[in-house]
């Protein structure tokens, strides 16, 4: 007895969740609700997120991954009305296989002198654009909207490519009432799934059984592996099917929109699929990716990858040439690193494969990034350098956690020395020897020797960019200043540097540091800005009237002038992910303050040291007096280029004393 | 060495080689000095070739040289034809030399990149765009971009403005129409003479040549490009748009055509919405009243939704599809509006506007202008003028998004030319009071209310919509930024649409907001409203002085000092006055031991000769200044 209620108890269950979220059926209360209960703040919330991925076999095509999805969203405000427009963005190349996008069907349900009114999406509002010569894109809109409204919508996605399952993604900017995804996949195809971001969901695994039949005139021609199939028309093959099931209610939503966030979408939950083998019936497993080793091996055994790397042909005499006046190892890394940059130049496209072959990209002058530093590797290889590419995954593409080959989307190179390892990105104007751009900084890469065997390389610099600055100011009675400022930029502030100024004309680098600082200047002067291998040394003089406060025939001036910190970047209460700054840095000011006739130091600032639990950062602040002159000195360094946000209401307490302190004036008194 | 010796013959061959043929005039080196000193690129050559030859039959030849000197000047280029099903591009072709006039590449019609013509704020558009994709190598390069399109529209006749934008300089550009068609051709020059531009027209044929432009540098408050550069337009008195012929002799005829052909027909409704709205408005015969209600059901019902198709995108869509979908865009939502006040015997005409950045619709030009649809209730000449793009926007109101312009009405007996309602200086009025205690500590409490109206208010409104939550930081990072350890306690906001003022009631208080440090009390008496704007300072200021937007600030804050201080010295009246405006700062003792601080701004907007934008800066400067004032404490004796 016992034994039947429970099993009738789950058929209820079973059946009332199906009722729950049946297409086009919603309950009154559900439009009456005014606000999201755990959430009284949001825009909108996904009442229901729906996804079903699936396998299909077809004589035509072969596999095929059917996504079906359905999304219902309640709209509690205005600003929450960008939710009713959906976009589904689809691969449509103008030659190759394609996928599809179909059955799109939608609902509006307002509540209407009390009763449920439902208006149905319309042929009309859905537009069909090409972005690209690859993607396409369906939108929707969802008509009759208001705030109240529930809006849901459905359709198809089929795709032709068996190896590839989009992304699952769990966390968005709204929250998620309820989310339900069923991924099934062929027991054939075994997947890597690494998770990301701050919000998980554990999966239920099953295995259904089930099987796939073969017809029409195309038999035979499909092999599965090793086994050719010569299966007769119409026959059947067993072939289970594992299927994973992520349930959870109730995600918080997360919004980005504070100060030093990489890309807010990678600390959202979600898990990435990424098949790692394949094992058809009667053969032995093929497998696509199991450790980074395998990964790397992979990577490196594809055509437009290893294999780039040994033509070297037609860059021979090119290379000669350039050798010759070249001396020392370092000059020559230099002297094609440079080379390549102005050969070949990056056309805006990442990839850890090569867009073209380099033959021609060094013929045509552009190219993607895997072209441009396979390039580079090779060059150095050619000139006798211990050179490897190095996979990475850019700052945007996300954390490589677990090993699969979607976690690389771009390669880099480097070059073994006895004193270690030197990275090498020729795809950015200003980066040198160990200073890459800013979108590779991101945790560690794959370093691919020439036989296939891999080691893991950290791409974040131990030593901190610095921007280190000296003042020397001479204070006039009246209140005016006037004085030199020599600065240098160091490793990547120095490529920051010229990114940002290079390509400006001087005059305005000069008008915007004049509106910054609140100074006139006059005798601007940067060496090295050119000459990307030397740190950047600027020196100007300064004059203004805005530094000085006259008070009650006082003077009050700020120790650090300009450079002065005067308000907390860090202002909202909590936060939930990670402040990234990118890179370990380090702020140095020293000022030295002669003051003016006539007047004696009242009071100067005391001395402060305040430090970061765990090493992550600290600030030095030191005021000394000797005759007319005044000495400060202040230094601001954080260890980490990541700091994780358990730290956070440390560190915003941290950066309030910075702030108290470095506004701490320094008093005048007429003598 | 050897090597080296026939690797530099061979150079020096080539370069003859070069000099040789014709294409040594593209090389960047015979940029006259003077064009590409403070030039991102420069326009070498540019041509545009315009038939007409019947009302319905145009065609477009446009071949177009352009040397990149930077990076920026690669956005330029501008290597792109737009197209759709009545705009036919019959030849396409770009050819890229590099800096010595060598030939690198020839890119033919289908390498070009082909994508939709939507920005960031449409949904979908039916016109769509060519371009050419390349990569520099170096710099400075050469593009030669040619094209040619047939179309059987003439509403929109290529215009002419040969400095494309600030930075370009220009060794020669032309423009010429062949218009065979016998249908007069009206033109607008704009700073034509003021340049040296050569009229070399004859005929039927108009024919423009600009040769040897220096680049123009930009400069912030000034006036904008287009009225600051010379610019041809162009527009026949009779045309034809997606197969619909028109008139636009003048903008009576021009309003009439838009009307019969554009809005007439479009304008219907259910008969139970027009029941609907009917029952809504029963209680009143007061057409302001009843376009009030209309109004807020439109905006309750609607939201913004660009979609861009039909005649040349100038067609509504209909209003019994607004209704029914409840979007629209500019046109959709206004054309909707009409309807719904025609259903309750309000009369209100579509009105054609130039949006955002402030500019008429020329009263002496009549041709296809404007770039947005609001919509003009006459009310008996007492004009109220409607947004139907917001859902959020007070009845009447139009901010600064079309305020102070001349618009086309469209009646149905033609079009008339009405300007729109300025907002300006004073009308722009905040008043913040505040009062404030500071405690021995340094901190502050505070009860603050701000009451914003005109374009301050157009600027504040939207804070309502807000969560709590955002609106907090909003306080925090934005409008009170300078203040650090700001904690808000109540916020209480409230919009009055009728008399369109915004008033925001803040507690907080501000932690260690003086320095109290080595006996002193120092504090920043403007507490609330400091204005640190100061224009950036040029050492050669070349264009004249512009500033767009006049408003008023007035702040009363009664400042409680902490128990046992006293003021050391009450600053005297401080007060500046000249033609940009005024600014009064006035302190006084209050009885109880509190002082009060008054402040006054005004800025006036207008337009000034380059030589006053020095004295402008440096009253701006003097505000910033003034309102960082610094008042010290004493303790009582």
């Amino acid at each position: 007895m016992k034994k039947i209620t429970t099993i009738l108890t789950l058929f209820i269950a079973a059946n009332l969740f199906a009722q729950e979220v049946k297409f086009g059926k919603i309950t009154k209360a559900a439009l009456e609700e005014k606000m999201y209960p755990k959430d009284s703040v949001a825009d909108a919330a996904y009442v229901y997120r729906y996804r079903r991925t699936h396998y299909e076999y077809t004589a035509r095509e072969g596999f095929v991954v059917i996504t079906e999805v359905h999304n219902r969203v309640k709209i509690y405000t205005k600003e929450g009305f960008k939710k009713a427009t959906e976009s589904i963005g689809y691969y449509k190349p103008d030659k190759g296989s394609s996928e599809r996008v179909s059955d799109i069907k939608g609902y509006t349900f307002n509540l209407e002198n009390g009763k449920i009114k439902k208006t149905k999406l319309a042929k009309s509002d859905i537009f069909e654009e090409k972005l690209s010569k690859y993607r396409s894109v369906k939108k929707i809109t969802m008509p009759a909207l208001k705030v109240g409204s529930i809006i849901e919508w459905k359709y198809k996605l089929i795709s032709p490519y068996d190896r590839v399952i989009d992304d699952l993604e769990f966390q968005f900017d709204i929250p998620v009432k309820k989310l339900n995804y069923i991924i099934e996949t062929p027991e054939w195809y075994t997947f890597n799934k690494r998770p990301k971001g701050y919000y998980l969901i554990a999966s239920k695994e099953s295995k259904r059984s089930g099987s796939i039949s073969f017809s029409g005139n195309r038999v035979g021609t499909r092999t599965f592996g090793g086994s050719d199939v010569t299966s007769p028309q119409d026959s059947q093959i067993n072939l289970a099917f594992n299927k994973s099931v992520y349930e959870a209610n109730d995600i918080p939503g997360l919004k980005g929109g504070e100060p030093f966030v990489s890309s807010i979408r990678n600390y959202r939950g979600g898990m990435k699929y990424e098949l790692s083998a394949i094992t058809y019936p009667n053969s032995m497993p093929k497998l696509l990716a199991l450790t980074w080793e395998d990964v790397a091996k992979r990577i490196f055994k594809a055509g437009s990858f290893g294999g780039e790397l040994e033509k070297t042909s037609f860059f021979k005499d090119d290379l000669q040439t350039l050798l010759a006046s070249a001396k020392t190892n370092n000059e020559k890394i230099i002297a094609i690193l440079e080379f390549v940059k102005s050969k070949v130049k990056w056309n805006g496209y990442y990839g850890k494969y090569t867009d073209a072959s380099l033959r021609k990209a060094y013929k045509e002058g552009a190219g993607n990034v895997a072209v441009i530093n396979l390039l580079l590797t090779s060059m150095l290889r050619e000139a006798g350098f211990d050179a490897n590419p190095v996979l990475t995954s850019t700052r945007a593409n996300g954390i490589p956690i677990l090993p699969t080959s979607n976690g690389f989307n771009y390669v880099i190179s480097s070059i073994t020395t006895p004193n270690g390892v030197l990275l090498l990105d020729a795809t950015n104007e200003y980066s040198t020897v160990n200073v890459l751009p800013f979108r590779v900084m991101n945790w560690s890469g794959r370093l691919i020797k020439k036989d296939g065997t891999s080691s893991e390389v950290p791409l974040i610099p131990k030593r901190h960019r610095l921007e280190d600055n000296f003042v020397s100011v001479k204070l006039s009675d009246d209140g005016s200043i006037e004085g030199m400022v020599r600065t240098k930029y160091t490793g990547y502030n120095a490529l920051s540097y010229r990114s940002r100024n290079n390509p400006v004309k001087e005059e305005d680098v000069i008008s915007k540091l004049e509106e910054n600082y609140s100074v006139e200047i006059d005798n601007f002067k940067v060496t090295n800005d050119k000459n990307i291998v030397k740190p950047i040394a600027r020196v100007f003089k300064f004059s203004s009237e805005d530094h000085v406060e006259e008070i009650s025939g006082k003077l009050y001036v700020n120790p650090l002038l300009f450079f002065t910190m005067k308000t907390n970047p860090f202002k909202v209460e909590e936060r939930k992910y990670p402040i990234d700054f990118g890179i370990p840095w380090k702020d140095k000011n020293t000022v030295t303050i002669e003051i003016p006739e006539g007047y004696t130091v009242e009071s100067v600032p005391t001395v402060a040291a305040i430090g970061l639990p765990d090493g992550l950062g600290l600030f030095k602040f030191q005021v000394k007096q000797a005759g007319n002159k005044i000495k400060v000195i202040s230094l601001l360094q954080f260890n980490q280029g990541v700091i994780i946000p358990k730290y956070y209401a440390q560190l915003k307490e941290f950066f309030k004393q910075v702030v108290e302190k470095q506004t701490e004036k320094i008093v005048l008194v007429k003598s | 060495m050897k090597f080296t010796k026939l690797y530099l013959t061979l150079f020096l061959g080539f370069i003859s080689n070069v000099v040789l043929s014709q294409e040594i005039q593209l090389a960047s080196f015979l940029i006259p000095q003077e064009l590409k000193e403070d030039a991102n690129a420069v326009i070498r050559d540019e041509s545009t070739v315009i038939r007409i030859t019947a009302i319905n039959q145009m065609s477009v030849k446009v071949s177009r040289t352009i040397t990149v000197l930077n990076k920026i000047g690669r956005g330029y280029v501008d290597a792109f034809v737009g197209y759709d099903n009545d705009t036919k591009i019959v030849g396409l072709s770009a050819e890229i030399y590099d800096a010595l006039g060598k030939r690198l590449k020839k890119v033919k019609k289908k390498d070009f990149l082909d994508f939709s013509a939507v920005d960031g704020g449409t949904l979908y558009s039916d016109n769509r765009v060519k371009q050419l994709e390349y990569t520099p190598t170096t710099y400075p390069y050469t593009v030669k971009f040619d094209y040619e399109y047939e179309t059987s529209s003439t509403g929109f006749i290529p215009r002419w403005r040969p400095m494309d934008w600030f930075y370009i300089g220009v060794q020669k550009s032309s423009y010429k129409i062949i218009n065979s068609t016998g249908i007069k051709l009206r033109q607008k020059k704009v700073n034509l003479d003021k340049f040296s531009v050569e009229d070399l027209s004859q005929g039927h044929v108009i024919n423009y040549i600009m040769k040897d432009q220096k680049p123009l540098e930009y400069e912030r408050n000034t006036k904008s490009f287009v009225e600051l550069t010379p610019m041809l337009y162009v527009a026949l008195d009779d045309f034809a748009l997606k197969g619909v012929k028109g008139k636009a002799t003048n903008w009576s005829e021009f309003g009439k055509w838009m009307n019969n052909k554009l809005l007439e027909g479009r304008d219907v409704l259910d008969a139970a919405t027009v029941e609907n709205v009917k029952k809504m408005v029963a209680h009143t015969n007061d057409p302001v009243e009843k376009a009030k209600i209309v109004y807020k059901f439109m905006q309750d019902k609607t939201r913004y939704i660009s979609v861009q198709v039909g005649i040349g995108g100038w067609e509504p869509i209909a209003a019994n599809q607004v209704d029914k979908v409840g979007y629209g865009d500019c046109k959709g939502l206004t054309n909707y509006t009409k309807a719904l006040l025609d259903a309750v015997g309000v009369t209100s005409y579509y009105t054609v506007v130039y949006a955002k950045n402030r500019k008429d619709i020329d009263k002496d030009f009549t041709s296809m202008q404007g770039n947005h649809v609001i919509l003009n209730i006459p009310n008996e000449g007492e004009d109220v003028w409607l947004e139907c793009t917001s859902q959020i926007m007070p009845f009447g109101f139009l901010g600064d998004f079309t305020d102070d312009r001349n618009v086309l009405v469209i009646t149905p007996e033609g079009g008339v030319i009405k300007r729109t309602p300025a907002y300006l200086n004073e009308f722009n009025l905040q008043a913040m009071n505040a009062s404030i205690s500071l405690d021995v500590e340094g901190n502050v409490k505070a009860d603050v209310v701000i009451k914003s109206k005109g374009i301050q208010y157009d600027n504040r409104f939207h804070l309502e919509s807000l969560s709590n939550q955002e609106l907090k930081k909003q306080y925090k990072t934005d409008i009170w930024s300078y203040n650090n350890n700001l904690t808000i306690h109540k916020m209480n906001l409230s919009n009055d649409k009728d008399s369109i003022v915004f008033t925001e009631k803040i507690s907080m208080d501000v932690q260690n907001y003086a320095t109290t440090q080595q006996g002193a009390y120092l504090f920043r008496a403007n507490v609330f409203n400091k204005n640190s704007y100061v224009p950036k300072r040029y050492r050669n200021r070349k264009l004249p002085l512009q500033i767009s937007r006049g408003f008023k600030d007035v702040n009363e804050f009664t400042i409680k000092l902490p128990a046992g201080y006293v003021l050391e010295a009450l600053p005297s009246d401080y007060i500046l006055e000249n033609k940009f405006g005024s600014y009064k700062v006035v302190f006084k003792a209050l009885e109880d031991g509190s002082i009060l601080y008054k402040r006054a701004l005004l800025i006036k907007a207008g337009d000034y000769p380059k030589e006053d934008y020095k004295p402008y800066r440096s009253f701006r400067k003097k505000i910033a200044k003034y309102d960082n004032l610094r008042l010290s404490l004493i303790k009582k004796s």
